[in-house]
């Protein structure tokens, strides 16, 4: 197993996916943190809009803002799995383990794992951009006691993600397709079941509402608490990690 | 690797197919596109799953083999990710085998690589992709080999280079070889046994020997000389079977040395006299016809229908 766990590795970094989407992500999360800093505390017609700088629900608020990078994650997960079947090395990679649930949990374990230090750099993306700029605006927050804990399970749920993307891989096996669909939920499907009072319900049982939960930003519907919501989302990617297993072992290779 | 058996029964494109591929021996699967070959070993391989049947490697199905990459190399088609390089790529499959990472520069020697193995497969052509698949298969210095249409897309020089590395692998270093082709002439020289397949079935299994003796005189002879009519009709007198056309003779069921003795009995002049198709691909024209999948009308055919 250890050995499969090493070959995923080396397909990762043979190719330049893994540096793009760690930029990526760092880009991103250093735009949204500046952004968000940068807004706290202005008003908005009047009305209160972010909480000031300083203020502990703005603390909170920002340094959950890696969050934002679990669409990439999600993304990293879904190309390491699909680039088998898109590039046919599925047939290779089959042929050298033919118990085929061992590559895919070799594929989870691997991801898993590289999601770590991809995260912590995230993390630290956010917390360096946050500190400085708040700080030069006033407050820098502490990185202790609730603010610790945000971006810890923030930091996990990046992880969980690839996960559910390596599942999700290999439910679905086309690469366009499993991205785009990822994609339209996280940003659609969603959005729109939070948004509906109807459906609003069913959001804390789904991903977003898992990963909302754990990390609350004090905007939130009705949510789990933190640790559901974390369990909750672990939950979802065993499934699709599971799903993907299974039919990953009764398919063809053509 | 001492045998190597397999069978199978009703699958959709390989109904009840049954063979054996003897140890130490170069065997040709041949069958015309579509007669599923490329399904047969996909399942002999373990990537598909067959209806009914059971393909073993000495006793033991492939998904139950310890080592598969020790034991059996495969090339199936070209597969890699086009942005990794050909070393990364094999160095990917050492990893997942428990292989020491310079065997793969040993293959890329063996095949001939050894100077493009940092440059990005995708920029490789046909004929170097097909030797990265042939290395890919060699990674594990297995006793067996399966290649699935092996010269697709090889230039004349590739294809040459390809007879004699099978020759090498198999004659010098006592492998076991089974390559498919829809080309008989394509893997003539090289193998020494034959399984051929039509429409999914088995349609003749043996030695090349075997085949040639059914063969010879099955073959058609082409004859140019300044005397066509007389020769023409000292053949048929013969009842050798002749046609004639611009002052060529093409002789039917017959071979060079047979035809050019007749020639010089009567003392006529040749201008040329060569074999026009072997009679071994008549025969195997004759095993696999009708049995395409698509089979397509002759362009002669189709101009009589307009």
């Amino acid at each position: 197993m250890i050995r499969l766990v090493r070959a995923e590795w080396t397909k990762l970094f043979t190719t330049r996916v893994w540096l793009g989407l760690l930029l990526g992500a760092c880009l991103m999360v250093a735009g949204f943190s500046a952004l968000l800093t940068g807004f706290a505390g202005s008003s908005q017609n009047g009305q209160p809009g972010l909480p000031p700088v300083g203020d502990p629900r703005f603390e909170q608020m920002a340094f959950a803002v890696s969050t934002n990078a679990s669409v990439l994650f999600l993304i990293l997960g879904i190309i390491g799995m699909t680039q088998e079947y898109r590039h046919r090395t599925a047939t290779p990679t089959f042929l050298t383990e033919p118990r085929r649930w061992r590559v895919v949990v070799a594929k989870l374990i691997a991801y898993a794992l590289v999601a770590i230090p991809f995260a912590l750099l995230v993390l630290a993306v956010n917390v360096l951009v946050v500190s400085v700029y708040a700080g030069a605006r006033g407050a820098a927050p502490s990185l202790s006691g609730d603010n610790l804990e945000v971006l810890a399970t923030s930091g996990l749920a990046l992880v969980i993600y690839a996960v559910i993307g390596v599942g999700i891989g290999a439910l679905l096996r086309n690469q366009v397709g499993a991205i785009v669909g990822g994609l339209v939920y996280l940003f659609v499907v969603e959005p729109v079941i939070r948004s509906i009072p109807a459906t609003s319900g069913a959001y804390k049982w789904m991903p977003g509402g898992g990963l909302e939960a754990m990390t609350a930003t004090f905007q939130g519907p009705d949510l789990l608490g933190a640790w559901e919501g974390g369990l909750l989302l672990v939950g979802y990617g065993l499934l699709a990690a599971l799903l993907g297993t299974l039919l990953a072992v009764r398919r063809d290779v053509v | 690797m001492r045998g190597l058996s397999k069978s199978f029964g009703q699958v959709r494109a390989v109904s009840d197919l049954s063979f054996t591929v003897e140890p130490g021996s170069v065997t040709g699967f041949l069958g015309p596109n579509g007669a599923g070959k490329t399904t047969t070993l996909r399942m002999v391989l373990g990537l598909m799953r067959p209806d009914a049947g059971t393909a073993t490697f000495d006793g033991a199905p492939y998904t139950a083999l310890a080592a598969p990459l020790r034991t059996v190399g495969a090339v199936l088609e070209t597969a890699f990710h086009p942005a990794r390089s050909g070393r990364n790529h094999l160095r990917v499959y050492c990893r997942a085998a428990g292989l020491p990472l310079s065997r793969a520069d040993d293959v890329l020697v063996q095949v001939g690589l050894a100077d493009a193995g940092s440059r990005r497969a995708g920029g490789y052509s046909l004929g170097m992709r097909q030797r990265l698949a042939l290395a890919t298969a060699l990674l594990g210095d297995p006793a067996v080999l399966v290649l699935d249409e092996p010269a697709n897309g090889l230039d004349p020089e590739g294809i040459q280079w390809l007879r004699g590395f099978l020759r090498h692998l198999a004659h010098d270093q006592g492998r076991t070889i089974l390559v498919s082709s829809h080309l008989l002439s394509e893997v003539e020289q090289t193998v020494d046994r034959v399984v051929i397949v039509g429409a999914g079935r088995l349609v003749r299994e043996g030695s090349m020997e075997q085949l040639r003796s059914g063969a010879d005189g099955a073959g058609t002879v082409l004859v140019r000389t300044p005397e066509v009519t007389r020769f023409a009709e000292l053949l048929r007198a013969q009842g050798v079977g002749v046609t004639t056309e611009d002052g060529t003779l093409t002789v039917a069921g017959s071979t060079p040395a047979e035809v050019g003795r007749r020639a010089f009995a009567a003392g006529i002049e040749l201008h040329e006299l060569r074999s026009h198709t072997s009679g071994l691909e008549e025969i195997y024209f004759q095993l696999t016809s009708g049995s395409e999948q698509f089979a397509a009308p002759s362009p002669v055919a189709q101009e009589a229908i307009r």
